[in-house]
Order: structure tokens, then C-alpha cells, then sequence
């Protein structure tokens, strides 16, 4: 993750707001990238910086909220700035609900747009940050043993060494020398930053 | 029977023979009797004579005649048997052209033209599956007595002159079966002449148009709904393609206005490339504000409407014209119109087709209004004038009434009580009249219902008195 400065994409079919928008975001210091459709933004190869989308929600071919459906089912967690010059409730709803940002009707201030698009990049950062956890915690996970990770299993499940010994009809010293092989392996040091750690690579549900 | 009698004679003349001639042997022996006795036989003998020639003079007659009128017989047997040969053969076709129309689904039936009231004197199967009535109920009976009374009077009235002028009559109707059922006639009749000219009968032919339409009806009920859904989404859409394309340029402007802000803004280095910079901004907000104004401008063509096109009406005929358009929408909805026309009502100036719009809004709206309620049945439009300056036109119902809190309302834009009104027709209608120079108003009747009325100027220095049928 390079912290050099964000970019903004902005999908509109309308050449004047693509270039009005490019000449305001760069005026605020953003790298803009102008796409006329999705699938020139889809077929873009995304740098893995910062960055967030703004998106007209009538487009040509493939609409805002099917490149929303797009997007999600491909992966790409761009967060999403709606923009709209005929908006009705039930499309900016369907837009909420599928994890925009906000949805801006046409026309919009630079002020409301740049709130939006500080709110997409910290969501951005999180997002980005929780996936690198995540894929840290990975990289451990796939350093234990088919039987270490069985003892993070039932570990995290709650249940004490000695059940797992019983479970397992193995010595409890076994037990003992595996879990703090996965304590070490997993560089938790307590057992709730192993719990911490399995809930986030999704091994157990949050609740 | 005479000549069997004259044949029966003919055998009595050998006994005459007979008793010539024993008289003659009596005579004989007596010969010596005397002269006078002798001459008396003599005389008797050429009578007897006389009278045997005669015998064979009428024998050989009554042969004659026998034989002539044997001939005769013969002849006539032999006509006899034509006759009957043609009438059997007249009988075939009679029996197949009534099967004809017995088989037809479409009903017929025949009018005697020369009694007075036109019975009906012949009605084939479907005729009275048709009416629901039976035979017995239709001969004899005055076609309309029968059950057209309950159709149309319009209608019947059209259909009687025609009889009385021995003309053809055909058009649709809406008529009643026995049982009360309503069903739509589509009805010809055509009068027959006898050699001399004389109409003798009327043929009527009826056929049961209620499915056609039916099917029609609900086509245009379709159709009617289709247009009022496009008209609707039309707006919806037309407001919204609208908003879009405005709404482009007016965020490209606004973008491009705050970019502009945002680089002055900035320090000032670079002050040449700064200046190129904004000069092409600003060129851009110029382009753009040129986008909306041509969107402005489309709109504004789009909404131009033609001036409206003044002439003389006479509006008694218009309401006429106007009622008869709706003849058909009346009856299926089981109302009456009734008209009141002041016949001496002047000209007015106005626009044909926006005037019955006004007249089909009222009328519409008073069939709305009693809709809910079987009893109220009657639309009364008069026409009359309280100032020579103006006439006044009103459309009197005898439906729900307007509540007063809304009476003033009424003509407001998209004011409705109907579910699926739209709220424009009293407001056009105002706006209409107004545009005539006249006024449109809604008032309570004390006896129920509601009267909408309005007035237009007359055309001045005319004053016209027109035929209007009341």
C-alpha cells in the first residue's frame, strides 16, 4: 500500500461533467481517472492505492447499479459515490443498500462532493487496512500443521486442553505443546488475540 | 254428375222398341176394324217413328257429349296432377327456405304493412331465442308493444318513421329479453312491394351484436386505460428526461465555476498557465450554459400550442352533435340526457372542438356523479339567456352532489375525488370558457345533484334565432 496521493474514478457518459469533474478533483489535489462506461472502468487495472469511484447512475449499456452488482461479485471494493440527474428513492435505496457511500443528486457542490469523497477514502483505508490484516492472518494460519490448526479450532471454540486431550484421546502435554506451538506460530499472546485473529480470517462466526 | 244422369238414359231405348212393336202385331189383328182405326194406327205408326229417330238422334248427342266430356275429364285430371305436382314441389322449397331461416342464428321476422299497427305475422326460431319470447307471444303483436319500448327512444322513433315512410331501416340498439337482459341489436328491416309498388310487408332481419361488442368495448376500455397510463408516465417521463438533461450542464457549470474558484485559490504560481487554464474553463461554463438554454428552448416549442379557432356556433346544434356522441356511453350506463334548448338562442364566437371538449368534460362528470346511484338517472342541459349579452348553458344532474367544502375547488388543477381522475377536466373547462370570454360555476340543486353552468358573450349586432329541437 503506497500512501501517495488518492485517485478518484468517475464513470459518466457526459464528456462536459467528466472534464468538469477531473478539472475540480485535480484543482483539490486527487489523480482522476475519467471512464465513459463500465466496462472501460472494469477493464482498468487498479492500482492499489486509495482511491474511490464516482458514479453516474445512467450510463450506456451497463447502468450504476448493475457495475455496483459488478463490482461486488468480482471482488473490487472500491467504495461508490452515486451521482444522479434523475434519481428516484427506490434507485438511491438499492444504491445504499448495495454499500455506497452517498448518493448525490445532479447538480452537486464541490463541497458536498468532497465530504463524500473524504468519507470514501477513510472507508477505503479501513476496508484496505482490514484486508491486509486479514491476508496477514492468512499467512500464519498457512504456516500451522493439519493438527495445530485443529488445536486453534478447538481452541477458539472454547473448550479447555484437557477436553481436547479427552476429545482427542491424546496426553495432555501433546495438547499443551501444540497450543503454544499455535500461540507462537499465530504471535498471539493471549488467548483472546488468537480468538481475535480466528474471527477475523472468518475461521469462527463474531458471535 | 249431370252426364252420369244422360248416361243412364241411354238404356231405356230398346224397351221403347219393344212396345212399338207389339202395338204394330195389335194393330194388325184389328185391321178390318175400320178406316178411321186404320188412319188412327197410320198417324200412331209415323209418330212412333218420329219419335224412335229422335231417341237415336239424342242417343248419338248424349254419346258426344259423354265422349267430350270424358276428354274433358282427362284433361283436367291430367292438370289436376300438374297442379298438385307444382304445389308439392312449391311445399319442398317453402319447407327448405323456412329450415333456411329457422337455421339461422340471426332472427327474422315479418310485419303485415297494411293493418294499422303492424303486427308481426311470421317470427322464425331465433327470433325468439333472441327475445325470450314464444311464439304465441309474438304473433300478432305490435313489434315495439312487444318489447323494443324499453330500447332507445331516439332509436324507435328513427325506426317508426321509417316504416311509415316505406323506407329500409338498419342500425344498432341496445334492447331488452323477456327475462330483462340486455343484449345489442343489430337490426335491418326492409319493406316489400307487392307488382303495384304497395309496401305489403317489412322483413326484419336482427342479430345479436352484444359479444362483437362487447369485445369492442373492451378493446377501447383498453385502450381508453392505455392512454390515460401514457398520458400519466408520459409527464413522469417527459419531467424526468427533462431534469436529466438539464441537469448535466448545469453540474458540469457548477464544477467547472468551482474548480475555477478552487485554482484561483491556489498560490499564485505559474500566473500564465493559470490564466490559460481558467480562460478554458470559462469557455467550457460557456458551452455548457448554451446545452441548457437549447434544452429550454425545446421545451418551449414543444409547449406552444395553436391559438384556437374562432367562429360563429350555433350552440344549440353543438350540444345536439354532442349528445349524440355520447348516445351510445349514455344507455350502456343506463342514464338519459334530456335537452332543453332555447330555440331564439343567438350565435356565439368560439372554438368548435374546445367547446365540446367543455360540453363531453360536463356531461362526463354528471354521469361520474351519479354513477353510485341506479335512481338518479336524468342530465338535463338547457340553454337560455337572463342578459341579451350572454347565453347560458347548463348541465343539470341529478347525482352525488358536490360537498360544499369543495365547491370552490372544483376547478383547481388536479382537484379529483375520482380514484383514477387526473383532476384537469373542470380545470380545462374553466380555462376554456375563460379563454371564450365567459364563466364557468358549479352550484348544489336543492332537490340533489349538482348544475355546472357557464356563460358566453353573444356575438354582438347578431341575433340569430336558431332551430333547436327540445
Amino acid at each position: 500500500m503506497t500512501s501517495s496521493k488518492p485517485v478518484i474514478y468517475v464513470v459518466d457518459d457526459d464528456v462536459s461533467v467528466g472534464r468538469a469533474l477531473s478539472l475540480l478533483l485535480k484543482a483539490h489535489d486527487f489523480n482522476v481517472e475519467i471512464f465513459k462506461c463500465a466496462t472501460d472502468f472494469l477493464a482498468f487495472k487498479h492500482p492499489k492505492t486509495s482511491s474511490c469511484l464516482i458514479l453516474d447512475l445512467r450510463l450506456p449499456y451497463m447502468n450504476g447499479l448493475v457495475l455496483q452488482e459488478t463490482m461486488a461479485s468480482q471482488g473490487l471494493t472500491i467504495p461508490i459515490i452515486f451521482i444522479s440527474g434523475h434519481g428516484n428513492i427506490p434507485m438511491s435505496v438499492k444504491a445504499m443498500k448495495g454499500g455506497a457511500v452517498d448518493f448525490l443528486p445532479k447538480p452537486f457542490t464541490d463541497k458536498d462532493l468532497l465530504n463524500a469523497i473524504d468519507r470514501a477514502i477513510a472507508k477505503d483505508k479501513i476496508i484496505n487496512k482490514d484486508l491486509a490484516e486479514k491476508e496477514n492472518i492468512w499467512r500464519r494460519i498457512k504456516t500451522l500443521s493439519p493438527r495445530e490448526l485443529e488445536v486453534f479450532r478447538l481452541v477458539c471454540s472454547g473448550m479447555l486442553s484437557k477436553q481436547i486431550a479427552f476429545k482427542r484421546g491424546t496426553a495432555l502435554q501433546t495438547i499443551k505443546v501444540h497450543r503454544s506451538r499455535v500461540m507462537q506460530k499465530m504471535q498471539a499472546k493471549t488467548v483472546t488475540a488468537l480468538i481475535h485473529f480466528a474471527q477475523k480470517a472468518g475461521l469462527i462466526s463474531s458471535k | 254428375m249431370r252426364n252420369i244422369s244422360k248416361m243412364k238414359t241411354k238404356p231405356k231405348t230398346p224397351t221403347l222398341k219393344k212396345r212399338k212393336k207389339s202395338s204394330s202385331v195389335s194393330g194388325q189383328k184389328k185391321e178390318k176394324k175400320s178406316v178411321s182405326e186404320k188412319e188412327n194406327r197410320t198417324e200412331e205408326q209415323s209418330r212412333l217413328k218420329r219419335q224412335v229417330s229422335n231417341l237415336g238422334k239424342n242417343c248419338n248427342h248424349l254419346r258426344e257429349t259423354v265422349n267430350h266430356q270424358a276428354d274433358e275429364l282427362k284433361t283436367k285430371n291430367g292438370q289436376i296432377k300438374e297442379w298438385a305436382d307444382k304445389e308439392k314441389l312449391a311445399e319442398e322449397q317453402i319447407r327448405i327456405r323456412t329450415k333456411a331461416m329457422d337455421s339461422t342464428t340471426d332472427g327474422i321476422f315479418i310485419i303485415d304493412a297494411q293493418k294499422r299497427d303492424f303486427p308481426i305475422i311470421y317470427s322464425n326460431h331465433s327470433f325468439q331465442v333472441m327475445t325470450g319470447y314464444a311464439k304465441k307471444d309474438i304473433l300478432g303483436q305490435n313489434y315495439f308493444l312487444l318489447y323494443a319500448a324499453a330500447a332507445d327512444p331516439r332509436i324507435a322513433e328513427e325506426i317508426k318513421n321509417t316504416l311509415q315512410q316505406n323506407r329500409s331501416f338498419h342500425g344498432e340498439m341496445l334492447n331488452f329479453r323477456k327475462n330483462g337482459e340486455k343484449f345489442w341489436n343489430y337490426m335491418r328491416i326492409t319493406p316489400v312491394r307487392d307488382t303495384s309498388g304497395v309496401v305489403t310487408h317489412y322483413i326484419g332481419i336482427q342479430t345479436d351484436v352484444t359479444l362483437m361488442r362487447q369485445r369492442d368495448f373492451e378493446i377501447k376500455e383498453q385502450r381508453e386505460e392505455l392512454l390515460h397510463v401514457t398520458r400519466v408516465g408520459k409527464l413522469a417521463e417527459f419531467v424526468s428526461s427533462l431534469a436529466h438533461e438539464i441537469s448535466q450542464p448545469l453540474t458540469a457549470i457548477l464544477s467547472y465555476a468551482q474548480a475555477a474558484q478552487r485554482i484561483l485559490a491556489g498560490p499564485p504560481s505559474r500566473l500564465a498557465e493559470r490564466e490559460l487554464q481558467l480562460q478554458e474553463i470559462l469557455q467550457y461554463i460557456v458551452n455548457d450554459d448554451q446545452r441548457a438554454s437549447e434544452v429550454i428552448r425545446r421545451l418551449r416549442s414543444l409547449l406552444k400550442k395553436s391559438d384556437p379557432e374562432f367562429a360563429p356556433i350555433d350552440m344549440n346544434a353543438l350540444i345536439n352533435e354532442t349528445v349524440v356522441l355520447m348516445t351510445t356511453d349514455i344507455t350502456v350506463r343506463n342514464k338519459v340526457i334530456k335537452t332543453e334548448l332555447y330555440t331564439k338562442l343567438p350565435f356565439i364566437n368560439g372554438d368548435r372542438i374546445q367547446l365540446q371538449q367543455v360540453l363531453l368534460n360536463l356531461i362526463n362528470n354528471s354521469l361520474d356523479a351519479m354513477e353510485a346511484n341506479d335512481e338518479s338517472r336524468e342530465i338535463v342541459i338547457r340553454t337560455f339567456q337572463k342578459d341579451p349579452k350572454e347565453i347560458i348553458v347548463e348541465v343539470k344532474d341529478s347525482g352525488c352532489g358536490i360537498p360544499q367544502q369543495n365547491i370552490k375547488k372544483v376547478f383547481n388543477h388536479f382537484f379529483t375525488t375520482k380514484p383514477d381522475g387526473l383532476g384537469m377536466g373542470l380545470s380545462i373547462s374553466c380555462s376554456i370558457i375563460e379563454a371564450h370570454g365567459g364563466q364557468l360555476e358549479a352550484e348544489n340543486n336543492s332537490d340533489g345533484g349538482a348544475t355546472l353552468y357557464f356563460t358566453i358573450p353573444v356575438i354582438r349586432g347578431k341575433s340569430k334565432g336558431t332551430k333547436g329541437p327540445s
